[in-house]
């Protein structure tokens, strides 16, 4: 395989050269730190190869949390005219939606600490977690299913689970535009049916946080948060519905694009034109499953709060416990950005990455008119998690930055470091309490085995995407 | 009864480090062996090994060439094990053409929790290519 050849540009961003068959240059955000784990993996390769993509718009661009996936790189941002471009499932990837949310509390870490057993052990009950996970106390139908489908998060305020107020603070307001079930096969409705409100295994998790430190006071009051304050993140996606409708696309659209003449570098990167029958039913099915995604959050969103309410004895409204905001990291979209002094329309395809919309843009709610968008930014089990927020150089990534720290070591290496090791223990020596449904799970996911988030998150705002606003430490959680 | 369909599950694949997920390479004599190989190690990766198979099942699964058969064919497995609760004993494929695999899956329920979950077969560089006179393949899984 023929070397890819990058420059530095500046300490936080580096520009892979292009070469046949590039179509477009790639600009990967990454300090020398980063740089130095991108060696031994084929991460710049695949930006390399999403660069050679029919109507691509700018440059190929990762995020400093990139590291090597299947087609794309995860990390990878990519935008594709309309006109002329494609859409990728697999530059979707899998876990659509797969995406992660913040709540915040009213509860501080000397209120919490003395319950903090009880209520881990309250959450791991209440929330369905680990590999094939079910929800056996809520089966849904398919009339119900399908609703979902539609209407993502406001169907489970509809139902009541959730207060209104919270879908203000989705990506999106909690539905994707544009869903269509008759576009999602029956093989991925089977797989959805019973994991609605059900965490998995991997690095889903759900995690209690303290505010350990404010960095921009100003937008920090803004989103409601303070020091020493507790919040918590939910991590997960769509399922097994989300894995079988990427399954079923990439399978069909390597036969689409051989009919519509598109050369593939890598057949994980199949794609059809955006103007296509294909395409679109393509978008109607994700945005399925996508909806099916913010309502999986919102529902465990409500196990949490019931576990809270009965815990501490007080209503969820009483705690403080409102959606600080909840994104997507694996999506395709049609947005408008501006390009080269142009408004344009484009399909960006943010494989492991996260929407950062600016101050002022009008796809914001009143709440974060003046702070731009949170940028939602989880790190490893034992160090840290970062709130951002949108800067002016979110306008060279198609308004996207970081998703979380990035994986260092495989899977299987990680594994291998974790023998005869209790990571358990090790966590409890950091002050961190964990419930695991899998042991095998806690070795894959121990810290060594991702990138040090603050550096990521240091590359972003150091290159002017994004601003921090606070560092949060993790005190309790539970993986799948 | 179906014994000429159970396997030892002597693997004969290696774990590939792929940093965020999981893969394996995958050696033999030929295509059909390929073909079993790779879905053996499907199961053992997965933790879905039987080892008295109570019913069989007959898969039929097409595919553009012999790397899209490839993986429709795991993914077939992978859905048995995963949605119907399903493990597997043994396999035998009857008919492979380049476009067209069929096959007998000896298979019982699932009685344990999976050991890892593997949620799809992605076609990430796939590609079965001649090595030292044997064929070889890497097949990368998402977890």
């Amino acid at each position: 395989m023929e070397p890819v050849h990058f420059t530095r540009l500046d300490p936080y961003r580096l520009k892979i050269e292009r070469r046949s068959p590039m179509r477009t240059w790639g600009l990967v955000y990454a300090s020398p730190a980063i740089e130095h784990t991108l060696e031994k993996d084929q991460a710049l390769r695949q930006v390399a190869n999403v660069a050679c993509l029919p109507g691509i718009v700018g440059p190929s661009l990762a995020m400093p949390d990139i590291h090597w996936g299947y087609g794309f790189p995860i990390g990878g941002v990519a935008a594709f005219s309309t006109q002329d471009g494609v859409v990728s499932p697999g530059g979707v990837g899998y876990d659509i939606n797969c995406g992660i949310r913040c709540v915040r509390t009213a509860l501080t870490l000397p209120e919490l600490m003395p319950k903090r057993d009880i209520l881990l052990a309250g959450l791991y009950n209440a929330v369905p977690a680990g590999v094939g996970s079910t929800n056996k106390a809520f089966k849904l139908g398919i009339q119900a299913l399908n609703q979902v489908l539609v209407h993502g998060a406001d169907w489970i305020v509809k139902q009541g689970y959730a207060p209104a107020d919270d879908l203000e603070a989705h990506e999106d307001y909690g539905t994707i535009a544009g869903a269509d079930p008759e576009m999602v096969s029956k093989r991925a409705i089977e797989r959805g049916m019973p994991e609605l409100g059900t965490l998995g295994s991997g690095n889903h998790f759900l995690e209690l946080d303290v505010v350990e430190k404010i960095l921009n006071s100003e937008i920090a009051r803004s989103f409601g948060l303070f020091e020493n304050q507790i919040v918590i993140q939910v991590h997960t996606g769509s399922r097994g519905l989300g894995h079988q409708v990427c399954d079923d696309y990439v399978h069909s659209m390597i036969a689409t694009a051989g009919r519509q003449g598109i050369m593939l570098p890598d057949r994980q990167l199949a794609c059809a034109y955006l103007s296509s029958p294909e395409a679109k039913s393509y978008l109607g099915a994700m945005a399925a499953a996508a909806n099916f995604a913010f309502a999986n959050r919102s529902l465990i969103t409500f196990f949490i709060r019931q576990t809270f309410e009965r815990i501490f004895g007080k209503s969820f409204e009483h705690l403080g416990m409102e959606l600080l905001y909840d994104c997507c990291h694996n999506i395709a979209k049609i947005e408008r950005v501006m390009y080269q002094g142009r408004q344009i329309e484009v399909c960006i395809h943010r494989k492991g990455a996260t929407r950062a919309l600016l101050p002022g843009d009008e796809r914001l709610p009143i709440r974060f008119q003046e702070t731009g968008q949170p940028v939602l930014v989880p790190g490893d089990m034992g160090r840290a998690s970062y709130i951002l927020a949108g800067d002016i150089g979110a306008q060279e990534t198609f308004l996207s930055a970081c998703h979380g720290a990035g994986r260092l070591l495989s899977r299987g290496m990680a594994k291998r470091q974790a023998k005869g090791r209790s990571i358990l223990d090790e966590l409890k020596g950091r002050d961190i309490h964990a419930m695991a449904a899998s042991r095998a799970t806690l070795a894959e996911e121990m810290p060594e085995a991702y990138k040090d988030v603050a550096q990521v998150v240091d590359t972003m705002t150091g290159a002017g995407v994004t601003r921090t606003v606070a560092r949060l430490r993790p005190i309790a959680m539970i993986k799948g | 009864m179906f014994g000429s369909l159970c396997y030892d599950f002597d693997m004969s694949y290696t774990i590939i480090d792929h940093t965020a997920d999981l893969g394996i390479k995958v050696q033999s004599m030929d295509i059909p062996s390929l073909f079993t190989e790779a879905a053996y190690a499907l199961v053992e990766i997965m933790g879905a090994k039987a080892n008295r198979p109570e019913r069989e099942i007959a898969l039929d699964v097409e595919g553009y060439d012999r790397e899209d058969l490839l993986v429709r064919w795991l993914e077939e497995i992978r859905y048995r094990i995963e949605s119907q609760a399903l493990s597997i004993a043994g396999m035998t494929i009857e008919t492979l053409t380049a476009q067209r695999l069929e096959a007998s899956i000896a298979v019982a329920p699932r009685t344990s929790p999976l050991k890892t979950g593997i949620k799809a077969v992605t076609y990430h560089a796939l590609e079965i290519h001649e090595v030292d006179n044997l064929l070889q393949t890497d097949i990368i899984f998402d977890t």
